[in-house]
């Protein structure tokens, strides 16, 4: 069966606006995976840039800041299927540290932690950790679960223990990956006082983390084990890592 | 207004077995206002010529190895490049260099469990001290950081220009390669030293100026070397640039070969 997709995406990247249109074919055969561009008719052009919502950012340094606006049309089999995407990856530097944002609403908070970072501390015992950083972390937590909803890389529906798998672009094969992982705890109540890690300072590699921590008035980095978790809170806010994480605020 | 076009063949082949096949193309055309239009229009042309580069790797490639080919063909010439792994080393070379690249690939041996790295000089071999040069020096030339402080015997060329991995990228400035060459340099070999043979991948952190390099197979064995870039000490080289097969460079997510080529080269750090 062959897999077909069509789309188009512009990118604002670091100051240059690119729009790209495409269309491609994949087919799996036993071991063999294949694609090809394969061009069809009666494809609208690419959509309109809508650029003035990233002025705010702009009056900021950044040393990367991608912005992405997708349209996608899918097909495998009788499933057909479309998609949006929109992404916003920056990274913000002051002096050594740099802070990783992946959703455009937590740029501002987390610019304004980094300009007032001190030196390295040592992590606390207790600490919240904000969404934006359980999200990352949640592909290395065994506690984590597939979320229902939406669809995979073959069109079939994605529920709460469906093998789902991935399928980034038409160029890659698709691979078996939970999508949406979500992570629940009996205890939902988060301490507010505690010192909360606002921002990733390096891509999560595992357990243990680079963070930029806040707590009251003092900002700093440190290093942090995401071990013993004693509650996550019920709201969820979707980051784009992986096949998706709802990333919580959780306590540790 | 600039255009850049290409046809891109990929084949990855398992011990003989062709498991991924691809086609790419497409072409950029930078706009009055500096934007990009990218398409994946073809061109047969470039298409029938990137198929031919392909069937001469094809032709060329071992058979008891995981093997990448890759062939292209653009607006801005062709390459032919395969990468060839065996076990956890790889080399990334051409028809021409096949035979000598694999016969290092397969002489260098299975690296025991990696270690941590010594602080005893190194001697930078087959060529592998060109990456060094690539993390230390060329790297922060992209970035517009000082070029590294070299002795007067050693010379690094390093071209930069605007370059992207496929029609879908934006240009960004790149190296072309990275050719050290050495007049009349000392050589004295430490008593204590680490042998480096073949290295496995690089990076360089603007932030704090620290080079990170993966040596998959050393007199020691596998080790990574992080090191803030100013306590390279050059201690003195020998022989002519030799080609080493290995650097696929990847920036901003976009990967290019970059040719390297260097003489052997002794490093020390500043204690």
């Amino acid at each position: 069966m062959i897999y077909r997709k069509r789309g188009h995406v512009v990118r604002w990247e670091n100051g240059t606006l690119l729009r790209v249109t495409e269309s491609g074919a994949a087919r799996e055969e036993g071991a063999l995976f294949e694609c090809w561009p394969e061009r069809r008719a009666g494809f609208s052009p690419p959509l309109p840039w809508e650029g003035d919502g990233l002025k705010p950012v702009l009056r900021f340094h950044t040393e990367r800041l991608i912005v992405t606006r997708g349209y996608a049309e899918h097909e495998y089999g009788d499933n057909r299927w479309t998609e949006e995407t929109h992404r916003f990856h920056a990274s913000l530097v002051h002096h050594h540290l740099r802070a990783l944002v992946d959703r455009e609403e937590d740029f501002e908070p987390i610019a304004s932690a980094l300009q007032r970072a001190e030196s390295e501390r040592e992590a606390p015992n207790h600490l919240r950790l904000a969404p934006n950083v359980t999200a990352a972390v949640l592909p290395f937590l065994k506690q984590a679960r597939q979320t229902a909803g939406g669809v995979d890389g073959y069109g079939n529906p994605v529920t709460e223990t469906s093998a789902s798998f991935y399928r980034p672009s038409y160029r890659l094969r698709p691979v078996h990956m939970p999508f949406n992982l979500g992570i629940e705890h009996g205890v939902t109540a988060i301490d507010e006082d505690l010192p909360r890690a606002v921002a990733l300072l390096a891509p999560a590699g595992g357990l243990t983390l680079r963070v930029l921590i806040e707590d009251r008035q003092a900002v700093y980095p440190a290093t942090i084990s995401v071990t013993k978790i004693e509650a996550v809170a019920r709201e969820r806010v979707w980051y784009p890592y992986g096949a998706g994480s709802f990333g919580a605020e959780m306590m540790l | 207004m600039t255009r850049f076009a290409h046809a891109v063949r990929e084949e990855l082949w398992s011990h003989g077995r062709r498991v991924e096949s691809r086609l790419s193309h497409g072409e950029a055309v930078e706009e009055p206002d500096g934007s990009i239009t990218a398409t994946d229009v073809r061109d047969d042309a470039l298409v029938t010529r990137a198929e031919r580069q392909l069937e001469r790797l094809r032709a060329a490639m071992p058979h008891d190895a995981i093997v990448r080919l890759v062939a292209e063909a653009g607006t801005e010439g062709d390459t032919a490049t395969m990468t060839v792994r065996i076990g956890p080393l790889s080399i990334v070379t051409t028809p021409e260099y096949l035979e000598a690249d694999l016969a290092l690939l397969r002489t260098a041996g299975v690296p025991p469990a990696e270690r941590a790295a010594s602080r005893r000089p190194l001697v930078w071999q087959n060529g592998t001290a060109a990456i060094l040069l690539h993390e230390a020096h060329a790297h922060p030339l992209e970035h517009n950081h000082q070029p590294l402080q070299l002795p007067e015997w050693l010379h690094v060329e390093v071209p930069l220009t605007r370059r992207r991995e496929t029609f879908r990228d934006v240009p960004l400035v790149r190296m072309q390669h990275v050719r050290v060459t050495q007049t009349n340099a000392p050589f004295a070999l430490p008593k204590e030293h680490i042998e480096v043979h073949m290295v496995d991948g690089g990076a360089y952190e603007p932030l704090t100026q620290t080079i990170t390099i993966r040596v998959s197979a050393s007199s020691i064995g596998a080790f990574t070397l992080v090191e803030p870039r100013a306590n390279i000490l050059f201690l003195g080289a020998r022989g002519d640039a030799r080609r080493y097969p290995g650097v696929i460079c990847s920036r901003e997510g976009q990967e290019l070969v970059v040719g390297s080529y260097a003489p052997t080269l002794i490093m020390d750090f500043r204690r």
